[in-house]
């Protein structure tokens, strides 16, 4: 079901509503389809989509749902983590491919998740599990500029952001939720921005959170270095 | 071509087999050929007192530089790495080892990550190398600084880093402090006192010399280990900033029995690598620096020479095009010791215009003009021209490839 409303976008000034840190205008859809069906927005100061950015719904006490996803993809490719941000439930199973001609050893020591992980070419290697709710920092010891995030969430209730700005959650249960949306380009409210948003049986919703702090500069990828500054 | 070229071909070609899965020997190698142009003061790698890699007697097709790189994984966090060049200048030391040393690099548990390299290497002074094999990607003359780093500078030692990773507190960058300590570099100094500041590409090998007939650059000739230390610092893709204090602490009445002395060298260099945008990368050095040899400790007989370099350095990338203008300013001055008619005073500066072609993954073309204006009177004993302006330009073609071969244990 495509949902077509124009999401209006109220503009973040003095006087505009704040909730949080993070300027909202959560607003109801005339256009048919499910209830319970959230899209959440996320655009910049300038108002351009930021992709990329971790959306996590959090439950109200009471409602829970089955999790559909257990396992998913991190992948190394121009010596960066692709995704950026990657959100999974409690417990998935994420794969690190590697994609790239040169080797790397992907670690942490988040407090979450600490694991040292080298991926050499040739090598096979087991997916690493995320039991712990929490911010895992990625990085790789060969090249300290490679850096990425798994976002570990309780709730089945997730997304990311995908090139046009918005991460779409299905099939929420009708209660009140709170909203948080995590990217390490976001300057406002330390990165993470919060809102409550009520979903009920009346058709989909969409949240536009639009930032008022300027977005840190993305790093572009340059398959071009792939043998610069190693080691 | 020399013999010795046939093997370093010959190494190539037997590593060049086809790679059996895995990465756990790496080689990179580059075979880099010229059409040189020159109109230049005889080259300092043939005697001469000029300040470019290549002169008149130079024109035409030369070797400028065959290369292999190799690198293999003892264990997770130990590797070996040595790279081996062979140049085809004529010099009598055109083929050896330019680095050979073990790096372990622990994963880290916290936010600060130790690494520790032992064995032969260059001090962490150049912005401008950031390729394998010691390399730029910017132009084929190195900057005055660096090409003095690459010639009279190679850590026989150990070095330590400790670095902040900025990243797992929220900072998109590092921070990190350096150190090492090392022998054998006590004659280093000898090259910039007697010649002055050059631009080339050309820099020593292990344990030999360079150029004018002398002997080898790598020499513990008063038991005395010399040190560095430094501070980096890496914000985003966008800023870097490297400073560094290099003093050999070389005992500058110390002599060997070959009649080597010891230079006392000391310098600080400070680099800054800017990255405005994704195209563009700003890069900057400057270094001043002392050096000492002679007994008569403060005396009027023994040789103090000062010396002082910058340069900046503008690249702009579009896809496969690289543009890369570089201005270098530089100075020696001798404040005692005159043991010659002529002080030996360097002054001059430099403009490097290069053009880079990448056509696709293994080969690139490369086209270079370097212009060096330099006033040195000691070239009057050579019945040359005190006051030179040098033009080389250089035409270009690398093929660079990867090879990877070898399975871990694990």
């Amino acid at each position: 079901m495509t949902f077509t409303a124009k999401p209006l976008v109220r503009q973040c000034r003095p006087g505009g509503v704040r909730l949080g840190w993070a300027c909202l205008a959560g607003l109801l859809s005339a256009a048919t389809a499910l209830a319970g069906d959230v899209r959440v927005q996320v655009l910049s100061r300038e108002g351009t989509p930021v992709s990329g950015v971790a959306i996590v719904l959090e439950a109200p006490a009471g409602v829970v749902r089955p999790s559909g996803r257990h396992s998913a993809k991190m992948d190394q490719l121009n010596r960066r983590f692709v995704p950026e941000v990657l959100v999974v439930e409690t417990g998935s199973e994420v794969e690190f491919p590697n994609s790239d001609s040169v080797s790397h050893q992907v670690y942490s020591f988040s407090a979450p998740k600490r694991f040292q992980l080298p991926l050499y070419k040739g090598v096979a290697h087991s997916p690493v599990a995320f039991g712990q709710p929490g911010l895992v920092v990625l990085g790789c010891n060969i090249h300290d500029e490679m850096v990425g995030y798994i976002l570990v969430t309780d709730s089945p209730f997730h997304g990311s952001t995908d090139a046009s700005g918005a991460a779409h959650i299905p099939s929420l249960p009708a209660g009140t939720y709170r909203v948080s949306a995590w990217g390490p380009r976001i300057n406002d409210g330390g990165g993470t921005l919060t809102a409550t948003l009520a979903v009920g049986a009346d058709g989909p919703q969409t949240l536009t959170l639009r930032l008022l702090q300027p977005l840190r500069r993305n790093p572009s990828p340059r398959p071009g270095r792939i043998d610069w500054d190693g080691y | 071509m020399r013999s010795d070229y046939l093997v370093v071909l010959g190494l190539l070609a037997v590593t060049a087999t086809p790679a059996l899965a895995g990465d756990r020997l790496q080689l990179t190698g580059l075979v880099d050929l010229r059409a040189v142009y020159a109109d230049a003061t005889p080259s300092f790698l043939d005697g001469g007192l000029g300040r470019t890699r290549f002169d008149e007697n130079h024109d035409g097709l030369q070797l400028g530089r065959l290369m292999a790189s190799v690198r293999y994984r003892l264990t997770d966090t130990l590797t070996a790495n040595a790279v081996a060049e062979a140049y085809g200048d004529g010099d009598k030391n055109s083929l050896g080892l330019s680095e050979a040393y073990v790096d372990w690099r622990p994963f880290p548990t916290h936010p600060v990550r130790y690494r520790l390299r032992t064995g032969a290497f260059y001090p962490p002074v150049s912005l401008e190398h950031r390729r394998a094999g010691w390399t730029s990607p910017y132009t084929l003359s190195a900057s005055a600084i660096n090409t003095w780093v690459g010639e009279e500078f190679r850590i026989v030692g150990t070095e330590f880093e400790a670095r902040w990773l900025g990243a797992s507190q929220g900072y998109d960058g590092d921070l990190a402090v350096v150190g090492g300590v090392y022998g054998w570099n006590d004659p280093a100094g000898a090259i910039i006192a007697d010649r002055g500041w050059a631009l080339t590409d050309r820099p020593s090998l292990l344990f030999s010399g360079l150029g004018r007939p002398r002997t080898d650059l790598y020499y513990e000739i008063d038991r005395r280990p010399g040190y560095y230390a430094g501070v980096s610092w890496r914000h985003g893709e966008t800023l870097e900033v490297r400073a560094l204090h290099y003093d050999n602490r070389a005992d500058p009445g110390a002599s060997n029995k070959g009649g080597d002395y010891a230079w006392e060298t000391r310098f600080s260099n400070i680099g800054v690598r800017y990255e405005p945008t994704e195209n563009l990368t700003l890069l900057a050095q400057h270094m001043e620096g002392k050096t000492y040899v002679g007994p008569d400790s403060a005396g009027p007989y023994q040789f103090e020479m000062r010396l002082e370099a910058w340069f900046g350095l503008a690249s702009y990338e579009r896809g496969p095009h690289r543009l890369s203008v570089r201005y270098d300013h530089f100075m020696t001055r001798q404040d005692r010791g005159f043991w010659s008619e002529y002080a030996y005073d360097d002054a001059g500066h430099a403009l490097t215009v290069a053009w880079t072609e990448r056509l696709g993954e293994r080969w690139e073309v490369v086209a270079e003009w370097l212009h060096v204006r330099s006033l040195f009177a000691p070239r009057e004993d050579l019945g040359v021209e005190p006051r030179s302006s040098d033009n080389q330009l250089q035409l270009a073609l690398r093929y660079r490839f990867h090879l990877a071969a070898g399975t871990s244990p694990n």
